[in-house]
């Protein structure tokens, strides 16, 4: 049997110092807590809120990477607090909410305008009603191949929060509502895909990209909206893919 | 906050108030939409919608018969077998006949997409204790397809979504419910809300475990409500270890999954001694034997101090795959573990058992009704289901197939009173409504009591006072000792609840929702631990070394509990009906009185 890199569960190793954004104030707050290796930005956060400021809030609710409601900047950068790690060695850590959001109270934000964006690009398929049975797709067709990798998005915001464009208050829809909308358009069972592409067509659509690619950067499920927008352009011309020939 | 100084309650009128917005919550909404367009539908959601609760983080998949070559019968005896039969078989049956339904509904017109064959149709996967490979997924985020998808819906049918909102307690009066006394999490402001239905989906109580895997939101709410409101709850001794949670020490990884498809394909379990220890507890099938075996194996070695200085055992697939292998097959498995500076593709990882699912739950017929008017239950949150076990993939099924059957049942809830027959009331329809503050207010002035008190204990220090007792008095071995430790010390913690202390605002205070979760999670935990001390025998996830046997002439029967005097469970146990398939070589001359006295009390 192989050895382990590390005892799991290891004892504190050393003291981190946070800084914390706070509403109420509008200035960071200063704590120290044990650091252990591993540690993610969300066992920070509950362990100020164990032993220093129980009414400190920031939201979580799966842990895993799935829910995507626990965003927030680590050192400036947009992450996921449940999968980040305190980096080894780091002596401080500055906490703030994600960009771009209204904050509720502390780091948590409310997600409505990013869901506002998500809506409008009409997010759910519009199924040919007379269809009953699942359609036959074969998973390496074309189809599949575009959608499958843009599929997984957790809504979790730091594309919409990181996008610069987004970032000037400018009206744009944002990285995940068109890789939302690139995934319904190439999916041969949607029959609104030439409206759909009209929508994204307008003046807060694909044309407000400027190109950064910083979404596809800060994806922490490494969807890659840039491209998805790129494809977007690119059918406005050629119309939506047909079926099976993305 | 003192009573004199409670802000009063804003109200909401609604027709159908669902609480819970996972995969049982939205399947309810949707299909009440459908149902009955212009009906007025709220979605009351402690979380945000579509992002809060486990059915969103289904990795696994969902149970269908979808093969020509598979059959109902099978997926039914299936779902017997694996609950030990202690299943209500009624809803077992309707599980397994609506559920290719649902995929055949989530495909078509919701927007899903699962994972096809090579000639492009549905992919079924093989799932422990399943005698047919029909476990439909979408990769290893099968949840995150489903709800994504579920949650879009919303945005078509338009229905009040109430985000960040918690429901405290139903509202009954004169026998039926008028609505939900419910608090804004965001302003920290009392909200009553009027409703001729209510669905209460709120998932479940298994968090009040030290190791758990579920999301959470989940503390036992909808169970506590229903409880308080006098409801019976069944089975509640049935709560379900998985065998392969992480650990992680401190971190909130701890009790984060690894797959049941790594014991599949071939994953060895060992403990410190480097045995591989399931030989002695299931030889012929080994590490591939059920969720209830190998996890009181793995905690039995643990106990017997054969574990790793952390408490675990290791679980293998480096070895017996190959690195390249793991890495190809389970992408998602391998990157969790190094989230915890390990690595599942080139050595061993530490695991244990860990909380996972209740089984048990508020009593329901098919159609979700209760006992009481107007309330419906689906999802975790009801029982009898899966009986004394669940099968891996029969989660999701149970929440999407019994959330729309809610929403139909509402549906025609709604127009029994519209069309002003007596058939709404008769069959189970509030015809209130409109809640009066009085009635409300008690619930009110319990929840706040905690905010802003001048003296009193932490909650998250009592909660992990909780966690802990429950791990070690009433968790995966239980025996009569530890139970009755148990039952002293949560009657101490229900009355320490009632003296917290949260400090801070009112808007978005933690500590203050934990305050009132923490009451939830010791009224389940009360009702588990006291269910469980009624249960002498052994039966899937409930196991007692004072009596390690399965008894089945004297135990085919449920353990129901109900508040009783003082709010302290009352039990009492009603013989499974047998009514469409029984165990092979069952006796049906056993004993079969009914220890309460009464007959089964269908709602
Ligand atoms: C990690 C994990 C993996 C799983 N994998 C599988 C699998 O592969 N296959 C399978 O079949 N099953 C699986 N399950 C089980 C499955 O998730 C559940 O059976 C099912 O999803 C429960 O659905 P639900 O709708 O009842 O509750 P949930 O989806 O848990 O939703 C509960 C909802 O209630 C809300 N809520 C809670 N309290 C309140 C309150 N007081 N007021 C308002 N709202 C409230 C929450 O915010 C949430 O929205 C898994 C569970 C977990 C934890
Ligand atoms: S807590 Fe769910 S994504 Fe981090």
């Amino acid at each position: 049997m192989r050895s382990r890199t590390r005892p799991v569960g290891a004892r504190a190793v050393g003291s981190l110092e946070v800084l914390v954004r706070r509403s109420e104030s509008g200035k960071d707050d200063r704590f120290v807590v044990e650091s252990h290796p591993g540690m993610k930005v969300l066992d920070v956060l509950v362990a100020i809120q164990r032993d220093h400021d129980p009414s400190l809030a920031f939201r979580y609710s799966c842990r895993v990477a799935m829910c995507g409601t626990c965003a927030l900047r680590a050192n400036g950068t947009s992450v996921l607090a449940c999968q980040s790690s305190v980096p080894s060695g780091a002596k401080e850590l500055r906490l703030a909410p994600l960009a771009g959001l209204p904050v509720l109270r502390d780091l948590v934000v409310d997600p409505a305008p990013f869901f506002a964006r998500w809506a409008a690009v009409t997010p759910y398929p519009v199924p040919d009603a007379a269809v009953s049975a699942p359609a036959v797709v074969r998973p390496d067709s074309p189809e599949r191949r575009t959608i499958d990798p843009a599929l997984d998005c957790i809504t979790c915001g730091i594309c919409y929060s990181s996008c610069s464009v987004s970032d000037e208050g400018r009206d744009f829809l944002g990285p995940a509502a068109l890789n939302r909308a690139m995934v319904l358009i190439a999916d041969s069972r949607d029959t609104m895909r030439t409206e759909r592409l009209a929508r994204i067509g307008r003046l807060d659509g694909i044309d407000r990209c400027h190109y950064i690619g910083a979404c596809s950067a800060c994806c922490p499920k490494r969807i890659d909206p840039f491209d998805a927008i790129r494809r977007l352009r690119r059918w406005r011309v050629t119309g939506p893919p047909a079926a099976g020939a993305t | 906050m003192k009573p004199s100084d409670l802000p009063g309650p804003e109200t909401i009128q609604t027709d159908v108030a669902i609480v819970g917005s996972g995969g049982a919550g939205l399947m309810c909404a949707l299909h009440l939409a459908e149902r009955t367009p212009g009906s007025d539908v709220t979605v009351v959601s402690k979380g945000i919608v579509g992002k809060s609760g486990c059915t969103r983080m289904v990795q696994g998949g969902f149970n269908a018969v979808l093969d020509p070559s598979d059959s109902i019968e099978g997926h039914f005896a299936d779902t017997l077998a694996g609950g030990y039969w202690l299943n209500d078989q009624d809803l077992a049956w309707a599980l397994v006949n609506d559920a290719p339904k649902v995929i055949v509904e989530l495909e078509t017109r919701v927007g899903c997409f699962f994972d096809r064959t090579p000639d492009g149709r549905i992919h079924q996967k093989a799932f422990a204790g399943q005698t047919f490979d029909r476990t439909v997924h979408r990769g290893d985020l099968t949840g995150l397809e489903i709800m994504g998808r579920l949650r879009d819906q919303m945005f078509r049918i338009g229905v009040r979504e109430l985000e960040d909102v918690r429901a405290l307690d139903l509202v009954v009066e004169e026998g039926e419910v008028s609505g939900i006394a419910a608090l804004d999490i965001r302003s920290g402001r009392p909200l009553l809300i009027g409703a001729k239905v209510v669905v209460m989906a709120t998932g479940g109580a298994a968090t009040m475990y030290s190791l758990a895997t579920p999301a959470r939101e989940k503390t036992g709410d909808g169970i506590a409500m229903c409880y308080r409101a006098g409801l019976e709850l069944r089975d509640m001794e049935m709560l379900q270890f998985h065998p392969t949670g992480l650990l992680a020490g401190d971190s909130r990884l701890t009790g984060a999954l690894l797959e049941e498809g790594l014991r599949g394909a071939g994953a060895l379990l060992v403990n410190a001694l480097g045995e591989r220890f399931m030989v002695r507890y299931d030889p012929e099938r080994m590490e591939r034997s059920t969720r209830d075996v190998v996890s009181r194996a793995s905690y039995t070695e643990i106990a017997a101090g054969r574990g790793t200085p952390a408490g675990g055992v290791l679980i293998d697939i480096a070895s017996v795959l190959g690195t390249e292998e793991v890495r190809r097959r389970f992408p998602g498995m391998v990157d969790r573990t190094r989230q915890l500076g390990q690595d599942l593709s080139t050595g061993p990882v530490e695991v244990s058992p860990v909380a996972h699912f209740q089984m048990g739950g508020v009593v329901t017929d098919v159609d979700c009704r209760t006992e009481l008017p107007g309330l419906l239950v689906a999802g975790e949150d009801s029982g009898g289901m899966h009986g004394a076990n669940r099968l891996g993939g029969n989660g999701v099924a149970e929440s999407t197939v019994f959330g729309a059957r809610a929403g139909d049942t509402a549906s025609e809830m709604l127009s029994g009173i519209s069309t002003g027959t007596s058939k709404g009331a008769s069959r189970g329809a509030s015809t209130k409504g409109r809640p009066s503050i009085a009635a409300a207010r008690g619930f009110f002035a319990k929840a706040f009591r905690a905010l802003g008190a001048d003296e009193g204990e932490h909650p998250m220090a009592l909660s992990k006072e909780l966690k802990e007792l429950m791990w070690r008095r009433a968790g995966v071995v239980r025996d009569r000792a530890n139970l009755v430790e148990a039952l002293d010390a949560l009657e101490d913690l229900s009355e320490r609840c009632t003296r917290t202390r949260a400090p801070g605002p009112p808007q978005l205070n933690p500590t203050w929702q934990e305050a009132i979760d923490l009451e939830n999670q010791v009224t389940a935990a009360r009702c588990l631990v006291a269910s469980a001390l009624e249960r002498e025998e052994s039966r899937g996830a409930h196991y007692r070394s004072d009596f390690p046997e399965t008894d089945n002439a004297r135990w085919l029967r449920s353990v129901r509990v109900r508040a009783g005097e003082g709010g302290r469970p009352q039990i009492r146990t009603v013989p499974v009906e047998l009514s469409r398939l029984a165990p092979p070589g069952h006796d049906a001359t056993g004993d079969s009185g009914d220890s309460g006295g009464q007959a089964r009390t269908s709602p």
